[in-house]
């Protein structure tokens, strides 16, 4: 990483011309991805990734110049001509930078570079066996396998000099169901702020048996019915509804520009009254989690909905100057080739009241959205979509059938007000959240809720 | 260390650390992005990026490792790494570093005088972006991305079998996104520009497209849940085929993961329908002298008037099959694996305009938008169930906007439905696995669900 020295002169540099606020984000990772297709291990690939991005903003004027050439001159010119895109006087040239140190949350036994790589493929065997031993039905077995140890250090002209180690392990694995030539598919992807030691306490078997599960029952389902009916959402990755529809429209990013439905909503009723999420990126050694942000700023816990009002939003610090509000731990980015923007961590619907058989008990006819897949969401409008990946007709207060390719479509601001029954089974689930700072490790979460209706597209005409 | 130092370390400590044939594939690319927001530049960011993909053969198996920086710590780690993970695989694919074909095409990927336009002209380009949204309808309540940037990337290959290529490519895609208001609704407009001839980027109209498309869905009501006849709009059309592109992909053939495994010759799409891939394409956004194998690029039918005439090959896939690569040997990044994906892909435009694709079809439903591709499309099965919006179309004209509908239906059944072809071909946003584009397509019927 760069000297104090060449920290301080590249931040003074960078205020030259009218900047009010100039930071460095230093990056050193080491990554290595494993790919094993039908029991043999075909793709491996390890690598450095290693850059420096610069940000000055002025007022509400953002410059981010980004690099991997770390020579004294090659910086020093990235911070005059990302500088000279704005006018304005130096700023004070008496630069002192104070190390502070945060204590990790996030305890790492095993590096993952510090790991014979046979290991690492052990893990792959056994989740290729469990997966493939399901059932004959399925035809084929992909495991991934990713490791990732990403050092970053940054430094601003406040004076902060921090850094950071983060750790994640993931193992994905997609099974493919085949029958009478249809094919269907299925996944899990569990993921941790942790190293190595992550599969001592995983049961491997238990998730690779579950995506052969979701393939088998899919590809012996029907299609869903179309139509608009009551929709049950499972624990877990369900909470992926809740991170698109609604977690996008309460970051800064949108709703600094107005452009979010939640915008200007603070302290009002935006969700049923049984409604409260939080969005926690310190949980330790949770996939979303860090000891602190990309700006340096230490993670917190953030309320965002307390039984159903609008309690606050996550704010980084560019638009938090535009609201008018405190950076909240938020800012994220994908690498130094993205300026931080405000984002999720670990965001989640908390446990309700209901007993999680009670909702369905209580269901006269409804879709159940056991296994959710991935979706996207217009923060202007709050449109979103979502494909179900293992879902079930309800009849009766019972599961009556799977169907297979329902996609869930609606506003998010209209199904925070129907949910009608929230479970007491609070879990998560992990995934990638793509946005304008890149893709960043979140993780979803919720208990099993009832939203009361629900546009549901399918492929065939509704019958009750 | 410069780029020639580097790989004259590593290809001489792979060779001493018992690594047969070694490859290098170095990206540069210099990066510029304006956004503006209220009347300031909100976002500007300037790169200067280089790197390097390395890997190399020990005992047949192909191992991968990739680097950013240039220096003594990174060759070690390359080797190393690259060594390491060749002694992982089991796959008993065979692989090979390419020596190179007989000759290469001339190709036009870089204009250079596009890369003489200031930045002054390109953040200005931005300005206008969003005062031209705001000055067409006073119902636009803010412009969320008024956007420009653009790339100059080289790409360079070089191995031990004595492949030694490079090419130059430049290009600029700029995004307007207008927000309108009324009442209660809000309603959002897109539009894009991709090339590198500047001439051809009008602020101006993307701008009031943008807002004539989104103040045009205030009023969208959803269908009646039902079969309908549809014309996916060309962007609509494109979007669909770049998520599907992956079954034309011999790799997945080979898998079992494309319905296609054994219809080559076959009929399995409508008459109407020839899909080109098309590398050679003038300044096409995935334009290319060679592939990600450094295979000689040429153009190709897939689908040639409904028959199915090939799959798209790298070198590995072509020699099981035993037929020639077909030159899309693809690297979404030099930290990337070989796969296969395609260059320049689309429909071969038709001779209807869209109103007359709509005259004709009557009684429908026009697509023009759709969301929900990676999740709501299974490319195994071709099975899909997108949101979407539109417009309802009576007598031959758009009656009304729609909204809050999904489409269902399954990508080979629409191939084979497709009943006539619109003039309009244009190519989608870029991103990895190559650049798709499609005319507006009238296809039989889709199932919609809506009330």
């Amino acid at each position: 990483m760069l000297s104090e020295k060449l920290m301080s002169d590249v931040l003074n540099k960078a205020l030259s011309s009218g900047g009010d606020f100039a930071e460095l984000f230093m990056e050193d990772t080491r990554r290595t991805n494993i790919k094993m297709l039908d029991g043999y291990l075909e793709d491996a690939v390890s690598g450095r990734d290693f850059g420096i991005g610069l940000r000055i903003l002025q007022n509400n004027q953002s410059i981010y110049a980004y690099t991997n050439d770390t020579a004294d001159k090659a910086l020093l010119q990235m911070a005059a001509d990302a500088a000279s895109a704005l006018r304005g006087l130096p700023g004070e040239n008496g630069l002192v930078l104070q190390r502070s140190t945060v204590p990790s949350r996030h305890p790492i036994v095993e590096y993952p570079s510090q790991v014979d790589a046979p290991r690492k493929a052990e893990v792959m065997r056994r989740a290729h066996s469990a997966a493939k031993g399901y059932s004959e039905q399925i035809s084929q077995v992909a495991i991934m396998y990713a490791d990732v140890e990403q050092d970053v250090m940054i430094a601003n002209t406040d004076g902060l000099l921090v850094d950071d180690h983060r750790v994640r392990t993931r193992l994905a694995i997609s099974s493919v169901a085949s029958k009478d030539g249809e094919k269907q598919s299925g996944f899990y992807g569990p993921g941790r702020h942790m190293g190595f030691e992550m599969y001592g306490n995983l049961d491997i078997e238990h998730y690779a048996q579950e995506a052969s599960r979701i393939a088998v029952t899919m590809v012996n389902a029907e299609y869903a019915p179309s139509g608009r009916f009551p929709v049950i959402i499972n624990s877990e990755f369900g909470g992926v509804i809740f991170h698109e529809a609604c977690g996008h429209g309460l970051e800064a990013t949108s709703v600094a520009k107005g452009t979010s439905v939640f915008a200007d909503k603070l302290g009002q009723q935006i969700a049923s009254p049984l409604v409260s999420a939080v969005d926690d990126g310190t949980i330790p050694n949770a996939w979303g989690s860090q000891n602190i942000d990309d700006e340096g700023n230490s993670t917190r816990r953030n309320v965002l909905i307390e039984n159903g009002i609008l309690k606050g939003y996550m704010v980084d610090r560019l638009n938090g100057r535009r609201m008018d509000m405190e950076a909240t731990g938020s800012a994220r980015r994908q690498s130094y080739r993205y300026a931080p923007t405000s984002r999720m961590t670990n965001t989640f619907i908390l446990n309700g009241a209901s007993d999680p058989e009670e909702i369905v008990a209580d269901t006269e006819y409804g879709l159940f959205a056991r296994y959710m897949g991935g979706g996207s969401v217009n923060p202007a409008t709050g449109e979103f979509n979502f494909a179900v990946n293992e879902g079930y007709l309800i009849r009766n207060g019972r599961l009556d059938k799977p169907v297979r390719g329902a996609t869930l479509i609606g506003r998010g601001a209209d199904i925070l007000k129907k949910i009608d029954m929230v479970g007491n089974n609070l879990e998560t689930g992990q995934g990638m959240c793509g946005s304008l700072s890149g893709a960043v490790p979140a993780d979803v979460g919720q208990p099993t809720l009832r939203v009361s209706e629900m546009t549901v597209g399918g492929r065939k005409e509704e019958q009750s | 260390m410069n780029i020639e130092e580097f790989q004259e370390a590593l290809f001489s400590q792979g060779r001493a650390a018992g690594l047969d044939d070694m490859e290098i594939y170095v990206s540069q690319s210099k990066e510029f992005n304006v956004k503006v927001f209220q009347e300031e530049v909100d976002h500007y960011s300037l790169a200067d990026v280089l790197g390097v993909g390395f890997r190399a053969q020990w005992q047949q198996k192909m191992g991968y490792a990739y680097t950013e920086v240039l220096d003594q710590q990174s060759v070690g780690l390359l080797v190393d790494q690259a060594k390491i993970n060749a002694q992982l695989i089991d796959s008993e694919d065979e692989v090979e570093i390419f020596a190179g074909s007989d000759s290469y095409p001339e190709v036009q990927a870089f204009n250079q005088s596009f890369s003489q336009v200031g930045v002054e002209e390109k953040i200005a380009f931005a300005r206008e972006l969003e005062e031209a949204a705001l000055a067409k309808d006073s119902r636009v309540i803010s412009v969320n991305y008024a956007v420009f940037a653009d790339s100059e990337d080289d790409i360079y290959m070089a191995n031990t079998k004595g492949l030694c290529r490079s090419f130059a490519r430049n290009s600029a895609a700029c995004l307007v996104m207008a927000v309108v208001k009324e009442g209660e609704r809000v309603k959002t407009g897109t539009e894009y520009r991709l090339g590198n001839r500047w001439e051809e980027f009008d602020a101006k109209k993307l701008a009031e497209d943008a807002v004539d498309e989104a103040v045009s869905m205030l009023q969208a009501e959803t269908l009646d849940s039902r079969d309908y006849s549809v014309i996916l709009r060309h962007d609509a059309a494109a979007d669909v085929l770049k998520t599907f592109a992956p079954v034309f992909s011999a790799e997945n053939v080979q898998k079992g993961l494309s319905r296609l495994d054994g219809r080559l010759g076959d009929s399995i799409a409508s008459g109407p329908v020839t899909l080109m891939d098309d590398p050679l394409l003038e300044n096409g956004a995935a334009t290319a002298p060679f592939d990600g194998e450094g295979v000689a690029s040429f153009t190709k039918a897939v689908i040639a008037a409904g028959v199915l005439k090939t799959f798209l090959h790298n070198l590995k896939t072509a020699n099981k099959d035993g037929v020639e690569s077909t030159g899309n040997a693809h690297k979404a990044s030099f930290k990337s694996p070989v796969g296969i994906a395609p260059t320049n892909f689309f429909i071969q435009p038709g001779s209807a305009s869209l109103r007359q694709l709509m005259e004709t079809m009557d009684d429908g439903v026009l697509i023009t938008d759709v969301q929900g591709l990676h999740s709501g499309a299974n490319t195994v099965s071709g099975d899909f169930s997108l949101a979407a919006a539109g417009y309802r179309v009576k007598d031959g004209k758009i009656a009304n906007a729609v909204d809050q509908i999904t489409i269902a239906g399954n990508f080979f059944d629409v191939l084979a439905a497709v009943r006539d072809i619109g003039t309009d071909l244009k190519f989608g946003m870029g991103g990895p696995g190559g650049s798709v584009g499609s005319p507006s397509l009238w296809i039989d019927t889709l199932a919609i669900a809506g009330k």
